[in-house]
């Protein structure tokens, strides 16, 4: 069951490369926090407290329903475009992802985790996810895919930690959702008030202060 | 021996955040504004001092099931933090004043102000006294976040796009550096006894150390290095660091520069003794500390040369010296000692720096150092306060920061670390050389815009003035008792993980 | 299984003979949708045999390419058939590595449709040929990257004992099976790729290139089009349908059923979607490819 959850985020990473609309994309980011608190429980299914499922269903409301809800709101009211218009076109975005996975998963092969993991499968996969989001920060133009790609790296790093480090105590991990939380409500308002200086979203202009 | 104060360090967190909350949502006009900030600031401060002198005191003072910790290391940054505030809090008061004096500052941005300024020193004071990883991580994001809007408090092109680039690289950094703490969470997984809720206490991290992975801990080190490194400004993830040092108002630079970098490099050294018991004492993590260290002394230096804005070349200024820093830690031995006290110094003397250069560029109206020549003649006080700060962040003796880079070329000869000598003094040379070349016209040169304002200064900024250059002297001269005892304890929690017992 | 090569042999055969009801369903599946009744299910069959009593017309550009394409097309689209098992079943023709043979002959027949296509020398069908042979390059590594992780994950290398030895359901087998529906409707020339029932030229890709054929060539040319139709929905059948007993006849009705219910499949889909934009297609190929690709790793590492 874990080892399927972790196919399905390769696939929504490499989705996440090969479409064009804005919707979309938060659509797919949703969807990955939503499977990232199923993942939780499945890996800890045959010890599952009420403590640790009380925190996957927080996660999957913060990162599955929360964080689409910001990211709509701070399109509509940034009056964003929808097209993406990115600098690498999607094609070659998914090639490019295509390599990313091989390197994840030679990756996955040469890191002594193999005591440590409890689902084998996490570490390409988890791996994968922060490349997808590096790429999503670096080849696309809008600020707001920019702060998409932070949310998909984040995504990838607590893949990993769910898998090798298991259990968190409770305030950390609270405290780790309130921070991501807190990021992604502060780039919604960063990118308003950009919207509101600037009449675009396009990070790839903002290149006045050089040297 | 430990000693829990639960009571100070719980008000210690939370006073500067009620003042932040009581800021943004009660204050009514300027005045109440900057009260609230003050009040705030010096609760923190007063309660940060008594909890470093009880640290000084007992050892180490703990709170919360040692979930908070105060030992030699946290409680002499809690000092240079606390320094660092009140020198910056009170040079807010007067440039803040200034600027709603010419009616550049509405209330909506002072309340801003006041409850981010809080809320920073509350994360920053997190980071310093948490014992757990996770947590001290959340604090640094934490002031990611809350200083981000900092930046922009004046809505502008430029200091929005300051704003973002700072906002992703540094969270983008951070979350390396989570994922470095992951790693050494689970590098401890095979060691018996291993309790999930105590997996990220870095005291139990520390007396475990030998026995952890060492595969998985270096590989933790590499992510946390370049995650907190983003943070400290370590090149080459610098790149945020230009732009919101020039773009931020003044007090905003004092801080970063005066300690947000080295709440980062805190975090940083508190791994490396862990990392180093881990390896075997190889020295592995010191050689990447230094490989860093000196490339951003060299990437410091080459920027310096052509900047034409003086905060801007502040900026790249605190890159160079943060190198150093990470140099001297990477040295080992007396270096360390070094490095910690040039933190102190490096806080000192680049708030200064900001402070005069924030105020020079409300004078005059502008940041480009041409247009700022013979500033010392117009401006007294500011002029003078900039060309002197700027002699001693060159390294000009007998100020203290030369007294400690002095250290470091010691260390480094010690350690027979001869290339890394090499290139450390190749650096310091070239940032010297540029330095000086900007900082000559300031003092004689031909003004070439004329100020209209007459130069009157009051008797608080005369202090803002004097005291620092002052300390900066004494500490070149002379290493008072206290504060050599307290770097000594200090320097040897980064070396060996415990301070000895004080005597 | 009893008498192997006589069940081979009347698969072959039955094959050839249902093909074009494949056509028949998936039109009266859209005029269903549509609201209509729609043209007989054997409408198909009454046009190939009117065709084929009708004279061919050739153009007077056109030269000997012209007119041997057509029985090309014919005889490579039966011979890929021959390498396809249906029902569980082998194929008549089965040996390791019978998918190279079965991708050629689907690409013989592709190069002389967009080769008499380019003879005939108008502009339309040659737009439709490079149009053809760019998508279909895209599509071919779906397919083979597919075929290889289902090769490398059940070990055999025939098509006849890959495909029913390919029954449990996995995520690799998930993302194959999804790659092929892709391939299947961009070989296929349908909606979402290509829509076969446009008379726009512009618009067309398969449409265009046979424009210019017509009587015994043209009835010839739809039937090898219901082959293709049969011979890539076998292959996902056989994937997606587990033949657990081990009677040829009841395994054959499944099979049948299989493809019939695939066909309506495709008949929905083309009245639920429309086009996509031509600048989409070459995307949704790859990441068709992605998907294969996928499979292929996971099932590798």
């Amino acid at each position: 069951m874990s080892e399927t959850c972790m196919m399905v985020l390769i696939v929504l990473d490499l989705a996440l490369l090969g479409i064009s609309m804005v919707n979309t994309g938060i659509l797919i980011v949703g969807l990955q926090g939503a499977l990232l608190g199923a993942f939780v429980i499945a890996v800890n299914a045959p010890a599952l407290s009420p403590r640790l499922f009380v925190i996957a269903c927080a996660g999957i409301a913060i990162k599955g329903f929360l964080f689409p809800l910001l990211l709509r709101r701070t399109i509509k009211e940034a009056n964003i475009q929808r097209d993406m218009n990115p600098f690498v076109g999607a094609s070659l975005s998914l090639l490019i992802g295509i390599l990313m996975l091989a390197s994840a998963l030679w990756l996955g092969a040469e890191l002594p985790l193999t005591g440590v993991i409890r689902a084998p499968f996490t570490v390409p996969a988890s791996f994968m996810t922060m490349f997808t989001g590096l790429f999503l920060i670096i080849a696309r133009k809008k600020a707001l895919t920019q702060c998409l790609g932070y949310i998909v790296f984040e995504n990838g790093i607590y893949a990993f930690g769910v898998a090798a480090v298991g259990e968190i105590p409770s305030l950390v991990e609270l405290g780790l959702l309130l921070d991501a939380f807190v990021a992604v409500f502060v780039m919604g308002i960063a990118i308003y008030r950009i919207n509101q200086e600037f009449d675009h979203m396009d990070a790839d202009e903002l290149r006045s202060l050089k040297g | 021996m430990d000693n829990t104060h639960p009571l100070l360090l719980t008000c210690l967190l939370c006073v500067p955040a009620i003042a932040a909350g009581l800021a943004a949502v009660t204050a009514r006009s300027l005045r109440a504004a900057a009260f609230i900030t003050a009040a705030g600031i010096g609760g923190g401060s007063a309660l940060g001092l008594a909890a470093a002198v009880e640290a000084g005191k007992h050892g180490t003072i703990s709170a919360l099931g040692s979930w908070l910790y105060v030992d030699a290391l946290s409680a002499f940054n809690l000092a240079v933090m606390i320094i660092v505030y009140i020198m910056s809090t009170v040079f807010a008061f007067v440039y803040f004043k200034e600027e709603a004096r010419a009616g550049a500052f509405s209330l909506k941005q002072a309340r801003q102000f006041a409850a981010l300024w809080c809320g920073s020193f509350t994360s920053m004071t997190l980071v310093l006294v948490s014992n757990n990883l996770g947590i001290m991580w959340v604090g640094i994001e934490a002031t990611t976040l809350l200083t981000a809007f900092l930046i922009c408090i004046h809505s502008s092109r430029h200091s929005l796009e300051a704003m973002w680039k700072y906002l992703l690289i540094c969270s983008v950094g951070v979350a390396f550096a989570f994922m470095g703490t992951l790693l050494a969470a689970a590098s401890s997984r095979h060691v018996a006894g291993f309790d999930i809720h105590q997996a990220l206490l870095w005291t139990r991290l520390r007396d475990h150390a030998a026995m952890l992975n060492p595969a998985l801990i270096k590989a933790a080190f590499i992510f946390l290095v370049v995650g907190y490194g983003t943070k400290a400004g370590l090149a080459p993830m610098h790149n945020w660091l230009p732009d919101a040092h020039s773009q931020a108002p003044a007090p905003v630079s004092a801080l970063f520069s005066g300690f947000m970098l080295n709440a980062a490099l805190y975090c940083i050294m508190r791994y490396i003794p862990i990392v180093e018991a881990a390896t075997g004492h190889a020295g592995w993590a010191l050689t990447l500390l230094a490989a860093l260290g000196v490339f951003s002394i060299g990437i410091g230096a080459a920027f310096i040369v052509f900047q034409q804005d003086i905060k801007r070349l502040l900026a790249y200024c605190s890159v160079e010296h943060i190198g150093i820093i990470a140099l001297g830690l990477g040295l080992g031995g007396i270096g360390v000692f070094a490095a910690l006290f040039h933190t102190l110094n490096h806080s000192l003397c680049k708030s200064l720096s900001f402070f005069a250069a924030g105020r020079l560029g409300q004078r005059y109206g502008t940041h480009d150092i041409r247009l700022l020549h013979g500033a010392t003649r117009n401006s007294r006080l500011w002029g003078t306060a900039l060309f002197v700060s700027l002699l001693a962040l060159m390294g000009v003796a007998p100020f203290a920061l030369f007294m400690s880079e002095f250290r470091i070329l010691k260390a480094a000869v010690d350690a027979h670390a001869f290339v890394l000598l090499a290139l450390f003094l190749c650096g310091v040379s070239v940032v010297f050389v540029g330095m000086l070349s900007k900082a000559i016209p300031l003092m004689w040169g031909e003004s070439t815009v004329s100020v209209a304002a007459p130069d009157i200064h009051t008797r608080l900024e005369a202090g803002l003035v004097v005291i620092p250059l002052a300390a900066l002297l004494a500490l070149g001269c002379w290493m008072p008792g206290f504060l050599g005892t307290a770097l000594t304890q200090a320097s040897d929690i980064i070396r060996t993980g415990a301070a000895l017992p004080p005597h | 299984m009893k008498h192997p090569h006589v069940i081979a042999v009347f698969n072959y055969f039955l094959a050839l003979a249902l093909a074009p009801l494949l056509t028949g369903v998936v039109n009266r599946v859209k005029a269903r949708f549509a609201g209509r009744s729609g043209p007989p299910l054997f409408q198909a069959y009454y046009d190939i045999a009117k065709l084929l009593r009708k004279g061919a017309v050739y153009g007077a550009q056109t030269s000997w390419i012209f007119r041997a394409s057509a029985p090309v097309i014919l005889a490579s689209g039966m011979i890929a058939l021959l390498t396809v098992p249906f029902g569980g079943a082998s194929a008549p023709l089965a040996f390791g590595g019978d998918i190279i043979v079965l991708a050629y002959m689907l690409g013989l027949m592709r190069f002389f449709t967009i080769v008499a296509a380019l003879d005939t020398g108008s502009s339309f069908e040659g737009m439709g040929a490079s149009r053809e042979a760019f998508f279909s390059a895209l599509a071919e590594p779906a397919l083979l990257l597919g075929v290889a992780a289902l090769a490398v994950k059940t070990g055999w290398m025939s098509l006849s004992s890959m495909l029913p030895a390919a029954s449990p359901v996995s995520f690799e087998l998930i993302l194959v099976v999804a790659a092929f529906i892709i391939v299947y409707l961009a070989e296929n020339a349908r909606i979402p790729i290509d829509d076969p029932a446009t008379h726009l030229e512009l618009t067309m890709i398969h449409e265009v290139m046979i424009l210019d054929h017509s009587g015994p060539d043209f009835g010839c040319i739809e039937f090898a089009s219901s082959l293709k139709l049969w011979i890539l929905g076998a292959i996902i059948v056989d994937i997606a349908v587990p033949y657990r007993s081990g009677w040829w006849f009841v395994d054959c009705a499944e099979g049948v059923a299989g493809m019939l219910v695939l066909a309506a499949a495709v008949g929905t889909v083309e009245s639920a979607m429309a086009r996509l934009r031509l600048l989409r297609v070459p995307q949704l190929l790859v990441a068709a490819g992605a998907l294969s690709t996928i499979a292929f790793l996971l099932v590798v590492r």
